[in-house]
């Protein structure tokens, strides 16, 4: 209890004579405190009981970078609570500490918790927030606050204390509180979570206020519950969508699927192969056309499988005369062919008369203001719906259907796909060979390299596009070798999303690995300590083409499109001079790294040893220098 | 971005320095193309920001250009004004000269043979 509440107390009921003055009266002064009479420890406190919340919630792993908001629950977390599920991760920013929930979750499928201020610590969180609500995943945020104004010290409190802490994030999470009793902060909590892990999924907060949090428990702790958590079962689709669709699949001549966040789950993976095999019918696992290419956000259909069209996927989609859209974020751009000039115009991809199917969680959780719903799109049919929970009724709607000589038809249009698929795979090969040799190295040999080294290990690719490489030369057919983007496309994802994925795959043995953009590195690089700290073994491979590359193509686009040329487009965008010496920074943070590697011959001996560091549970880095794309 | 022009370790220009000689037409670069000027080029004028440093190209950002690219004709329409996402190049920001260079160099790289690691 805080002594403030005194001063509370005595200002609270002010005499008439007293209200009308503009004198303090002198009864309002407020004596020493009495040593005697004051209590000073207070035993078990509300926070305890807030951890009791989180342990019921199950939650493995807590991050915070510290602060004193949330400094009663912190202590509840290592004290009270042992340290143990859920463990106190050390995180040096907050933005790290929430984008190693969103890369944590998207192996283990399930959330972590983050602790942060509710003023300056939320706005660190809010850039990694949004990548998580624009990718669908849950984050479970608590964050401290103190709402009581009698009862903030005065000066930084006050400055890190907020009326409503959730408000500068709530255009992009899908729920918050602001409990004022325990039991409403054990209520909240529980629903927080559910919320949460109903998809679609998405960020939740809970505001801890700190009076809550400090105040001891005394007798009230017996009474108090933590309600019981029931999941709600994932949205499935109408059962006469699902029929309509099913017809349109069996009788369409080149169907597609295509898939962007589909796989919340590996059963979405098996889902996916299961109706694919069962119509013969094109696949792609990505976002076909968007500008820029983005690759899929989920680890939906092998990219070996023959019915795998995602390297022609321009040629799948002017053939196809039915296109279904599984959790696509931006099904307008993969229908679609956006032309980035002086006049911006766009045009379809696809033939005259395709029919469009839509089946996306998406449509449940709108919001108007951040723009993350894209263009709105002319389907034919549309299911507000989960499109991995969808896919089991959707399969045995299509099983019913088919005849003989439908089985006879799909047949010989899955062995043209095949045909396709592999010439288009054997091609990915030979394109990877040109610059070969060259310094600085391609990123096809840059994959390839990686790809020797990783190939006979259970690996993991937690971050990383590479140009698309890895998808041509790399044989992924597990859910958790690929774990998607960012979401929101704010960079500064990668290295923490990494590190929380590796976390996840530490129990499991796996071979987590990083293709690092060197841009995106250097948001928060404090993360490098928090995985040394923590002896979480990362592979992390840096795609070092010193620049902001993306912007650098778009520098080149204005200065052309205005008759000045790009020879100055560098401005503003390079990452040079001097050039960043990733291996200093990784190994000044406790990490095994080498580099930079420019000699393509000496990428793989340096990964081999990167990777025996890593068997030994230490993160470690290699520097390579690249091609720009 | 790479502001060094670094060793291409895998092409061996020898042969091929200095200029390549090709028909007048406008259907063809001018006659005294150079390769190495090309090369140069091809780094300061941006084409490798996509394409890469030996136009070998890259999946997301533009495909790979030589050898066995466009014909002259087809390439330079498409410089000056592209259809896709390209930035146009106008004779303002490339002339007719540069640009010939630029083919010479696309044209000049080798073809690749498949290393072991891509079989």
């Amino acid at each position: 209890m805080r002594k403030a509440a005194a001063v509370s107390a005595a200002m609270a009921a002010p005499t008439a004579a007293a209200a009308q003055s503009t004198t303090p009266a002198a009864s309002t002064q407020v004596p020493e405190p009495s040593a005697e009479t004051e209590p000073l420890t207070g035993g078990r406190a509300g926070s305890d009981f807030m951890v009791d919340t989180i342990k019921a919630l199950g939650f493995e792993y807590i991050c915070a970078n510290p602060g004193s908001s949330f400094r009663g629950l912190h202590e509840s977390v290592i004290n009270y609570g042992g340290n143990e599920k859920p463990e106190l991760l050390t995180c040096m920013h907050e933005e790290s500490a929430v984008a190693m929930a969103h890369g944590y979750f998207k192996i283990e499928g399930k959330p972590l918790a983050v602790m942060a201020h509710g003023t300056v610590g939320l706005q660190h969180a809010s850039m990694a927030l949004y990548n998580a609500w624009c990718d669908r995943v849950p984050v479970y945020l608590v964050l401290g606050n103190t709402l009581d104004a009698t009862l903030r010290a005065p000066g930084v409190e006050w400055v890190h204390s907020v009326q409503d802490a959730a408000a500068m994030v709530r255009d992009y999470t899908k729920w918050d509180d602001t409990p004022i009793s325990l039991p409403h902060f054990a209520e909240s909590a529980v629903r927080a979570y559910k919320i949460a892990m109903t998809p679609p999924y998405g960020p939740v907060l809970i505001v801890a206020d700190s009076e809550l949090q400090e105040h001891p428990l005394g007798d009230h702790h017996g009474a108090l519950r933590v309600p019981q958590l029931t999941m709600a079962a994932p949205p499935q689709a109408d059962s006469s969508a699902v029929a309509e669709a099913a017809k349109l699949l069996v009788a369409a001549e080149s169907p597609l699927l295509i898939a962007d966040r589909l796989a919340r789950t590996p059963a979405g993976l098996a889902r996916l192969i299961e109706l694919a095999e069962l119509l013969q019918a094109a696949v792609i696992s990505t976002q076909p056309n968007s500008l820029p290419p983005i690759a899929a956000g989920r680890m939906n259909f092998p990219n070996r499988h023959p019915l795998n069209q995602t390297l022609r996927s321009v040629a799948a989609i002017a053939d196809a005369d039915l296109i279904v859209g599984l959790e696509i974020a931006n099904f307008y751009g993969a229908t679609h062919i956006f032309r980035d000039q002086l006049e911006r115009t766009s045009r379809p991809a696809t033939k005259s008369g395709v029919k469009l199917i839509t089946v996306t969680a998406g449509d449940l959780s709108v919001k108007a203001n951040y723009q993350d719903f894209q263009r709105y799109v002319e389907a034919d049919i549309a299911m507000a719906a989960d499109g991995e929970a969808t896919l089991p009724a959707l399969i045995e709607a299509v099983r019913r259907l088919i005849t003989p000589d439908r089985r006879r038809a799909f047949d010989a249009r899955g062995a043209k796909l095949a045909d396709s698929s592999r010439a288009t795979l054997e091609r990915a090969r030979s394109d990877a060979a040109y610059a070969w040799d060259a310094s600085p190295i391609s990123t096809a040999r840059f994959a390839a390299e990686v790809w020797q080294q990783i190939r006979g290990e259970d690996w993991s690719l937690v971050n990383g596009n590479l140009s698309g490489w890895p998808q041509r030369l790399w044989n992924f057919d597990k859910h958790h070798q690929y774990i998607g983007v960012s979401g929101g496309s704010g960079i500064g994802y990668g290295m923490p999303a990494s590190i929380g994925a590796a976390l996840a795959n530490r129990k499991y043995g796996r071979l987590s690995v990083n293709i690092q953009n060197d841009g995106d590195m250097m948001y928060a690089p404090g993360v490098l300590w928090t995985a040394a700290h923590h002896k979480i073994p990362i592979l992390t491979v840096v795609h070092n083409n010193r620049s902001y590359h993306e912007e650098t193509m778009h520098l080149q686009r204005m200065g052309n499109r205005r008759n000045r040329g790009v020879d100055r487009a560098h401005i503003g965008n390079e990452i040079d001079n001097p050039a960043i010496d990733y291996a200093k920074l990784a190994q000044a943070m406790g990490w095994y790294a080498e580099g930079p590697i420019s000699d393509p011959n000496n990428l793989g001996p340096s990964l081999g040893r990167a990777i025996a560091a890593v068997k030994r549970g230490q993160p470690a880095l290699v520097d390579v220098i690249t091609q720009p794309r | 971005m790479m502001k060094t022009l670094l060793v291409i370790g895998v092409v061996c220009l020898t042969a091929l320095s200095g200029t390549i000689l090709m028909a007048q037409s406008q259907a063809k670069p001018a006659a005294a193309a150079s390769i190495e000027k090309g090369r140069l080029g091809f780094v300061t004028v941006g084409c490798a920001q996509c394409h890469g440093r030996e136009a070998q190209g890259s999946p997301t950002t533009g495909p790979r250009l030589g050898p066995n690219g466009l014909p002259y004709a087809a390439f330079a329409r498409y410089v000056r004004a592209p259809r896709l996402q390209m930035p146009p190049y106008t004779e303002k920001v490339l002339s007719d000269v540069d640009l010939a260079d630029l083919y010479a160099f696309v044209q000049s790289r080798p073809k690749a043979a498949t290393p072991p690691a891509l079989q």
